[in-house]
């Protein structure tokens, strides 16, 4: 299920913190699904107005350029906190403890670092299409019905953002998990074996019955 | 010195005058200046002016009408029914207008300098179904065109409707869309041609207008020398693209209406003077808003008929 | 250093980086942004007053790929066809399909199994994924079979097997992942999987019965349907023929006519409808925002390696390594043909122990290049060509080969991802059982393979009469 996470919690700042992002990362995964909800509806309207109505929905294409990053974006750190990201574990899944955690810390530390100059990128994406002095504060728009493309470019470094709070807290987590040491480190994503994958898979599948 | 050229889709001859200042560009500099070009691995194509704009490549192409708020100034150009008759004609006004400080100061926000530009012939239509030679026949017809040319059919009750332009044969195809305004080497590479029953030789409604760009920075870093090499290659580059865009592409266009029984549909003078009195909004309207914005484009409009005035020897 | 050895290092760097355990997304991202800091400052001869500049422009140029690259129509497809395949669970098509397959094909030797592969081939025609079709008819159809005294290990490997076939059955989320990589056109590869995918479930079906014959201990046939509860069946899962035929026709009218429209509109529609299916079968409000977040979160994974990795694309565009790697291969002194094979081997051994997306991404923009180049060209007509085929046909043909060797590694140990979800259903199958199970099928999967690979009509017959 959605909430499935293999992330454990206690009575703990941090682990306070960690299901308060939650919560906000939750409702924002909720609007990118919604999301994708509006796009098949979108072509619907768009099908049936050209096919009926000989009325093609003006500007179909730009508005998919305009929920996209919608769907794409919002549920990153979503995704991060639940460990949906892929990656390969074949060797880091033989590690245990300290030995885990440190290389969890480094790989998540370089990710923080990515995420962060992404932000100052993708600012600078959102600033050069940004004019307080246009129409519509616009310097660039959309080719067929000219939508303003800033509010979907700023969407990047606000979801990244969100991001580098969920990784940085991550952080926090391998660091009092590598002070602690032991295998049951709060407010980060346990390794789960394909078994464990597997088995989520069942419930999800199974739970459809009920 | 290499400088990276960001350009996209594969060579041919939208690119072919980028091709040929590379070459004489290396050749006056012995080598010591060169230019490798990417077809689209550098950046995406509505994306080159944030390229150059960044560093990232010191030369790129774009279209004016991908992105209007970029480059309000150059859009003039691809207003309706300008009256361009053919590709020598296009890059005079092209030009002139590059030349202009408003348009120059536009592209300055993007750190851009304009160096020529990619004479685009009219997008002409091809169409499935009877051939339709009246504007009233445009009443109700689903075109394939963008931005202030989807404008124009629109205003003579045309029905402008998106699709990429990768999508454009199968949109075709499934009915999608009646008929297609590109240029001829796109409606040859897109294979829209291989769909049409007709063509509008003489409609010329507007084209699209895609200038070469440097960076500020970059040029005005190079030697003299070297700055000498670039800016005495630009004529005999047009030269070269208008050349082998006649010998290449507009010959063949010709062989492959032939050749495919695709029918040539001619306006009369009335019919043409009507379109061009059901879109004189447009131009109207442009004036409007560009000079709201504090752009001189009453000026700018009145250059260009001028000069196409002048060149029709009126 | 040359920019194509600059990019040596850093892919060697990204290696590093995926072994280490960095999400493949964010690996891919920073070794990208890294490899475009380095090119930049090469650029300026490493002078220390030039570093900030470089950092400037490599983080300003990575900085738009995520919005420009995800802007995109054709990308619209993955999220809709991920929901489409949560849809159909909860509007009831599964068992639908399963026991009108049972109806129909139960007969055969090893009947229950030859049903369940051409259940889970229906169920491709509305799921863009293999694992979620293998976790699905581990629990409807492997009950069935041990009841009626299937081999345990055998019940197991038909539905890990089976469960592939998802990828190539349009819709694929994976091959609309290819076409957007390669930038080819999307109906065509989504047509073009099509019969290979049927022709995948036609060899499982024969392996079985073959395997039944000579061993009726793995299963027996069950019959005795009359026709008319054979036509009754098909009542319920007819709306799964109805997705496919508007799928389909919004790709390539059968009937010879004028398609309906684009695939993105045809996508979108398919799952309109089985939403609606869904909404009329009960589905609630808590279980739809349920499939709403698990999309969301599938869907935003997919984009995020896809931006990750272009980031690294674009780094590849700058140090140029595309073109160095596939003059290389051009260069090699063996048959176009043997070159071909050793690199679908390549995908094989790669497949044993990454994603099949993240595999995919991360390899194909060099390797992509080279096969085109390796055929003549983009643009090479079929009579100039080393494969006999035109340029955007072999980008067709190989797309389904690369597509369908990834989806063997899904049934490969050590890490079978469909092995480990039927064994992680079923607690009374162990990996190791479905392992076994399955091994049959590395056979059926060679021999399609080789039969992809010697008659590259299969998979461009539909696609060219497009
Ligand atoms: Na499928
Ligand atoms: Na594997």
């Amino acid at each position: 299920m959605a909430g499935s996470s293999a992330v454990l919690e206690d009575g703990s700042t941090l682990s306070r913190l960690d299901r308060g992002i939650y919560r906000i990362e939750r409702f924002l995964g909720v609007i990118s699904g919604l999301s994708v909800l509006a796009l098949m509806l979108l072509a619907v309207v768009s099908v049936s107005g050209r096919n009926f109505f000989n009325a093609p929905l003006p500007g179909y294409v730009d508005w998919i350029q305009i929920a996209m990053p919608l769907i794409a974006f919002l549920g990153i750190s979503f995704a991060q906190r639940d460990g949906t990201h892929i990656r390969m574990d074949i060797v880091i899944g033989r590690l245990k403890g300290r030995a885990l955690w440190t290389a969890e810390l480094l790989t998540t530390l370089a990710t923080l670092l990515l995420i962060a100059l992404l932000i100052w990128g993708s600012w600078a994406h959102f600033g050069r299409s940004f004019d307080w002095n246009a129409p519509n504060f616009s310097r660039d728009s959309t080719i067929d019905i000219g939508l303003p493309l800033w509010p979907a470019k700023l969407l990047v470094p606000v979801a990244f953002s969100v991001m580098a709070l969920r990784l940085t807290l991550q952080l926090w987590g391998y660091v009092v998990a590598i002070v602690k040491g032991g295998d049951e480190p709060i407010a980060v994503p346990l390794m789960k074996s394909a078994a464990e994958l597997a088995a989520e898979e069942a419930e999800h599948v199974s739970a459809l019955d009920r | 010195e290499e400088w990276n050229v960001s350009v996209w889709g594969k060579r041919r001859a939208f690119t072919e005058h980028v091709e040929k200042l590379a070459e004489l560009v290396s050749e006056k500099t012995n080598g010591e200046f060169t230019m490798n070009i990417s077809y689209g691995g550098l950046s995406k194509n509505t994306e080159n002016l944030d390229g150059i704009s960044i560093g990232a490549f010191e030369m790129a192409q774009f279209c004016a009408g991908y992105h209007e708020d970029k480059n309000p100034t150059i859009t003039v150009l691809e207003l309706p029914f300008l009256g361009v008759r053919n590709l020598e004609e296009e890059v005079a006004v092209s030009h002139m207008i590059y030349d202009h400080p408003a348009v120059q100061e536009d592209l300055a926000r993007w750190n851009a300098k304009l160096l020529m530009t990619s004479p685009m012939p009219q997008y002409n239509l091809v169409g499935t179904g009877d051939p339709r030679s009246t504007v009233e026949s445009f009443d109700g017809m689903r075109v394939r065109a963008t931005g202030g040319l989807g404008e124009a059919f629109k205003a003579v009750g045309g029905v402008p409707t998106s699709v990429p332009s990768n999508e454009a044969y199968n949109a075709m195809e499934a009915n999608v869309v009646d008929t297609v305004a590109f240029a001829q080497h796109a409606h040859l590479s897109f294979r829209t041609i291989d769909q049409a029953k007709w063509w509008t030789a003489n409609l010329n409604p507007g084209t699209v207008n895609c200038p070469i760009v440097v960076n500020i920075d970059a040029y005005e870093g190079l030697s003299d020398d070297h700055r000498e090499a670039l800016d005495s290659s630009v004529d005999e580059s047009i030269q070269y693209y208008l050349d082998n865009y006649q010998s290449n592409v507009l010959t063949k266009w010709d062989e492959i209406l032939a050749e495919k029984g695709v029918t040539k549909v001619e306006f009369s003078d009335e019919e043409l003077q009507k379109f061009r009195d059901a879109t004189k909004g447009i131009a109207d309207k442009w004036i409007e808003e560009k000079s709201a914005q504090g752009i001189p484009a009453q000026e700018l409009y009145d250059m260009v008929v001028a000069k196409l005035n002048e060149l029709h020897g009126m | 250093m040359s920019s194509i050895e600059i990019g040596l290092w850093v892919s060697g760097g990204l290696l590093v980086l995926v072994v280490l355990g960095m999400r493949v997304a964010f690996a891919a991202g920073a070794a990208g942004l890294a490899g475009l800091i380095w090119i930049f400052w090469e650029k300026k001869d490493y002078a220390w007053d030039q570093l900030g500049w470089a950092l400037g422009v490599a983080v300003k140029t990575a900085g738009q790929v995520p919005h420009s690259k995800i802007a995109s129509q054709e990308l619209s497809l993955i999220p809709v066809f991920i929901l489409i395949g949560y849809m159909a669970y909860y509007a009831g098509l599964t068992t639908a399909l399963f026991d009108a397959a049972k109806k129909w094909l139960g007969w055969l030797p090893g009947g229950m199994a030859v049903s369940t592969v051409f259940a889970t081939a229906g169920f491709s025609a509305v799921s863009g994924a293999s694992v979620a079709t293998s976790a699905v008819f581990a629990r409807i159809a492997i009950p069935e079979m041990l009841k009626l005294g299937y081999d345990k290990r055998f019940a197991a490997g038909v539905v890990a097997a089976g469960g592939t076939l998802a990828s190539l059955i349009p819709p694929s989320a994976i091959l609309v992942i290819y076409a957007i990589i390669v930038e080819q056109d999307v109906g065509k590869l989504l047509l073009a999987g099509f019969i290979p995918g049927v022709f995948s479930a036609v060899v499982y079906g024969g392996i079985i019965v073959g395997l039944a014959l000579l061993r009726p201990s793995l299963g027996p046939s069950v019959g005795g349907f009359s026709w008319g509860e054979r036509i009754k069946s098909l009542l319920p899962a007819f709306p799964i023929f109805f997705v496919v035929f508007i799928i389909i026709s919004f790709i390539y009218n059968p009937f010879g006519g004028d398609p309906l429209g684009t695939p993105t509109e045809g996508g979108a529609l398919g799952a309109a409808l089985i939403f609606v299916m869904a909404l009329v079968k009960g589905m609630k409000w808590s279980e739809l925002k349920d499939a709403l977040l698990e999309t969301a979160k599938l869907a935003t994974m997919i984009f995020t390696i896809i931006w990750g990795v272009l980031i690294y694309v674009r780094f590849l565009g700058f140090a140029n390594l595309p073109r160095a790697f596939s003059e290389w291969i051009q260069g090699l002194d063996q048959s176009p043909m043997m070159t071909l094979v050793m690199i679908l081997l390549a995908y094989a051994v790669l497949g044993m122990f990454m994603d099949a997306i993240g595999m995919l991404l991360l390899t194909l923009p060099v390797v992509y290049p080279a096969v085109m180049a390796l055929n003549g060209g983009d643009l090479v007509s079929a009579a100039d060509s080393t494969f006999g085929m035109s340029g955007p046909m072999c980008a067709v043909w190989f797309g389904i080969l690369v597509v369908k060797m990834a989806e063997f590694c899904l049934i490969t140990p050590p890490i079978g991802l469909n092995c480990f979800v039927v064994a992680g259903v079923r607690p009374e199958v162990s990996v190791q059982d479905v392992f076994r199970g399955v091994t049959p099928f590395f056979v059926a999967d060679a021999l399609t393979i080789a039969g992809l690979v010697a008659f590259p009509g299969i998979v461009l017959w539909l696609p060219s009469l497009v």
